[in-house]
């Protein structure tokens, strides 16, 4: 455990390189070529989990290449949301079987806080609201935490409210909104560019987007998407959690999953997400029955 | 006559001793006398006494009445900038550490200085604006009286700087002591009061402190009072406002808690479109202890109250929130809001919170809301889900929880102090749950 978490490290440290730093001992030099073997960002193998126990997760097996952009369809229930809390660490869901590696750690065994620094960003499907705690004193807290994990300074403040000025220009939000309460009294949309401009200020390894999309007029929707079409990178993949085929559009996927009554039912291609626009979750042949397990 | 204490003669004695009250002017020290007297007939605060169930057994009245003197001279309270201060050391006003207003309009004296005349007049007031039936403890202070501080405005005056009132006790040795002010806010004046409760030196010590003020048509207060003690102070203290037509009182009650925190707060709205908002705060840990009981009568038409009170408890501690609103049969078109919020920090800690409510007229409007409840773990989870750990994520909800208060007090100087209580106060309730 200690030494997966080691490792894992150096890929966070220095990410996108296989260049191992030149000094190390022998069996660090060993566990990088161990590590260089295995070529997935996150590897998901047979995870079962429930809640309050109820099976919602029955068997999701997942591997994402740094770099890829997965979407998730799949009917209402079916347990896409469970999935991305289940991978960010919400408590109220328990892993009854299976195994997550988050570039080479045990993801499972990190507690909610230690995932997010590890570099896994969830955008919540229902950001919550926290009156009485600014968005700056949260996105600057939340910043200079994951900062000093990574082993660089703090931003002071001055350099803090430049980025993040810039980054929610980005995401076409006013900087009033910095000030306000987090999400307090946010519409529907503003909560969702609030969590994309939370995505951009932290840069995550991988960012699971729930539903990210729903609710947001067109312009919004296009300033999501370029919002993280603009952090694509060879060393960043996404989880796109989404109903809509119009999303997809904008973020093009290099998988598509259909998840239904708990299990990945389906993989293909972006043309898969085309097809479901078309026949819906009944051409797959999923009846109801099966889709909410 | 009950007597509600199991010796109280032993333990009132020291009341009736010649020197208390000698450099008073001798109107009130026939008050006093008359007060003292009248202790021995009156039931002091026990397990029986409905509005001190859950307080009466920290009073601890036998082990602290001996009254403190004026002490060492050590404790001198902290110096504002851009203020007037007044320094009251154990019960009595120290006229050297004072910085006193030099205004047309503004008088401040202490009552040991008053002429006959003017003595006369604030003995026939004291007393009259608390009502002493329920509030024993005004009726203790008036019994031991040393000196006193009157705050007068005259009409249409703007007092250019707020007042800090610093009440220090000087606990290098057990005892209690009694501070005591009365404020006379004329028409159209406007005023900021800052009564800040300070103690240096460990010995327990109790204190009990009475402000009463009257608000004349258009006054306007806003009334700032700060319970900074430290744990071994025993602090019991009442505020009474009567408010004329048009009044304005605007109250920040912000307290830590101790062995003891007591504080009533009665606000009688007498003349039509007075408006008073009662903000608090209540923080313990530990085994602390704090108690707020607010009372606000509606006796005239067209007044308006709001009332937001909060409090965070951790550890052991106890807090108590009780909060009347009395609408009189002739105070029609009142609208009286009351909000209280309560957090508990840990599930050791309690929390009793009681509205009470007495309407008699019919169209008025009155909204009364009361909770306890636990840190929101979907916002826990929400900060967690973005790095931050338990315990900073736990400090930053429960700091929000009350920082929305401490924004409201309209002076910098008091949010600054307040802050760095509040963050220490924070602190130490999140340092050991995430061992
Ligand atoms: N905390 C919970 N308590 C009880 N049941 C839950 C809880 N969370 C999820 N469920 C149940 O688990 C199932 C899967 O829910 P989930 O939110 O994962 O679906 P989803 O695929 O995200 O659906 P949607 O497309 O509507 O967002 C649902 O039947 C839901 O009611
Ligand atoms: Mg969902």
């Amino acid at each position: 455990m200690a030494e997966a978490q080691r490792t894992g490290t150096y890929l966070q440290r220095f990410p996108g390189s296989s260049t191992p730093p030149a000094e190390g001992t022998e069996s660090e030099q060993l566990k990088i070529i161990e590590l260089e073997e295995s070529t997935q960002m996150l590897t998901i193998k047979n995870l079962h989990a429930t809640v309050e126990g109820t099976p919602i997760l029955k068997g999701i097996d997942l591997e994402i290449k740094p770099g890829e952009v997965h979407a998730v369809m799949g009917p209402n229930g079916s347990g896409k949301s469970t999935l991305a809390q289940v991978l960010a660490g919400h408590e109220a869901f328990e892993v009854t079987e299976g195994e997550v590696l988050f570039d080479g750690q045990n993801l499972l065994d990190l507690e909610v806080e230690e995932r997010a620094l590890a570099g896994l960003f969830l955008a919540f499907q229902y950001p919550v609201e926290i009156p009485g705690v600014s968005n700056l004193q949260f996105l600057r807290t939340a910043l200079n935490t994951r900062r000093k994990a990574n082993g660089q300074d703090e931003l002071d403040s001055v350099s803090f409210m430049k980025l993040a000025k810039e980054k929610a220009k980005q995401v076409d939000m006013s900087p009033d909104f910095l000030k306000r309460g987090v999400n307090e009294g946010f519409s529907g949309g503003e909560k969702k560019r609030n969590e994309i401009l939370q995505m951009l200020m932290l840069e995550p390894r991988l960012g699971i987007l729930d539903e990210t999309d729903s609710g947001l007029d067109i312009d919004a929707l296009k300033v999501i998407a370029n919002g993280v079409n603009s952090m694509r990178s060879d060393d960043r993949s996404f989880i796109v959690v989404t109903h809509y085929q119009r999303l997809l559009e904008h973020i093009v996927p290099d998988v598509v999953h259909v998840l239904a009554g708990g299990k990945i039912i389906k993989t293909g291609g972006k043309e898969l997400a085309l097809e479901l626009e078309e026949h819906g979750y009944t051409g797959l042949g999923i009846d109801d029955a099966e889709a909410t397990g | 006559m009950t007597l509600a204490h199991k010796t109280p003669q032993v333990t009132l004695e020291p009341a009736f001793t010649p020197e208390g009250g000698k450099l008073l002017p001798q109107p009130l020290r026939h008050l006093r006398d008359i007060r003292s007297k009248a202790l021995t007939e009156m039931v002091l605060p026990n397990r029986r006494t409905e509005n001190w169930k859950y307080s009466s057994k920290y009073l601890k009245l036998d082990e602290s009445l001996a009254p403190l003197t004026q002490g060492s001279g050590m404790a001198v309270g902290r110096a504002v900038e851009g203020a007037y201060r007044v320094v009251i050391r154990n019960g009595v006003v120290d006229r050297e550490s004072s910085v006193l207003p030099d205004q047309k309009g503004v008088e401040i004296q202490r009552f040991t200085d008053l002429d006959e005349v003017t003595a006369q007049s604030v003995a026939r007031k004291l007393d009259t604006v608390i009502d002493n039936s329920t509030t024993q403890i005004a009726a203790l202070n008036t019994a031991r009286i040393e000196d006193g501080l009157l705050i007068r405005v005259a009409p249409d005056t703007s007092v250019d700087h707020p007042i800090y009132v610093q009440c220090v006790t000087d606990a290098q040795q057990s005892g209690s002591n009694y501070p005591r002010v009365l404020v006379e806010a004329g028409n159209g004046s406007k005023m900021t009061l800052v009564e800040e409760y300070l103690c240096e030196g460990d010995e327990p010590v109790l204190v009990d402190a009475v402000t009463e003020m009257t608000l004349d048509s258009n006054a306007n207060v806003t009334y700032i009072r700060l319970c900074m003690e430290p744990d071994n102070v025993r602090h019991v203290g009442a505020t009474g406002v009567r408010m004329a037509d048009g009044a304005n009182l605007d109250s920040h009650a912000i307290g830590f808690g101790g062995d003891l925190r007591r504080h009533d707060l009665q606000v009688r709205l007498e003349g039509e479109n007075g408006f008073a908002r009662l903000n608090g705060i209540a923080l313990t840990q530990n085994r602390q202890h704090f108690d707020n009981h607010t009372a606000i009568e509606h006796v005239v038409p067209h007044c308006d109250s709001e009332e937001t009170y909060r409090c965070l408890a951790g550890d052991k501690s106890h807090a108590v929130f009780n909060g009347r609103i009395h609408i009189h049969k002739d105070a029609q078109q009142s609208h009286a809001d009351m909000n209280n919020k309560n957090l508990l920090l840990s599930t050791n800690a309690e929390i009793d919170t009681k509205p009470e409510l007495e309407i008699y007229a019919d169209d008025v409007t009155c909204t009364h809301g009361a909770t306890v409840g636990q840190l929101d773990e979907t916002a826990l989870f929400y900060l967690m889900a973005r790095g931050v750990d338990r315990q900073t994520a736990a400090s930053m909800l429960s700091m929000a929880f009350v920082h929305e208060l401490v924004g409201q007090v309209p002076l910098e100087d008091v949010r600054e102090v307040v802050d760095v209580r509040l963050n220490q106060f924070i602190e130490a309730s999140f340092k050991e749950t995430n061992a």
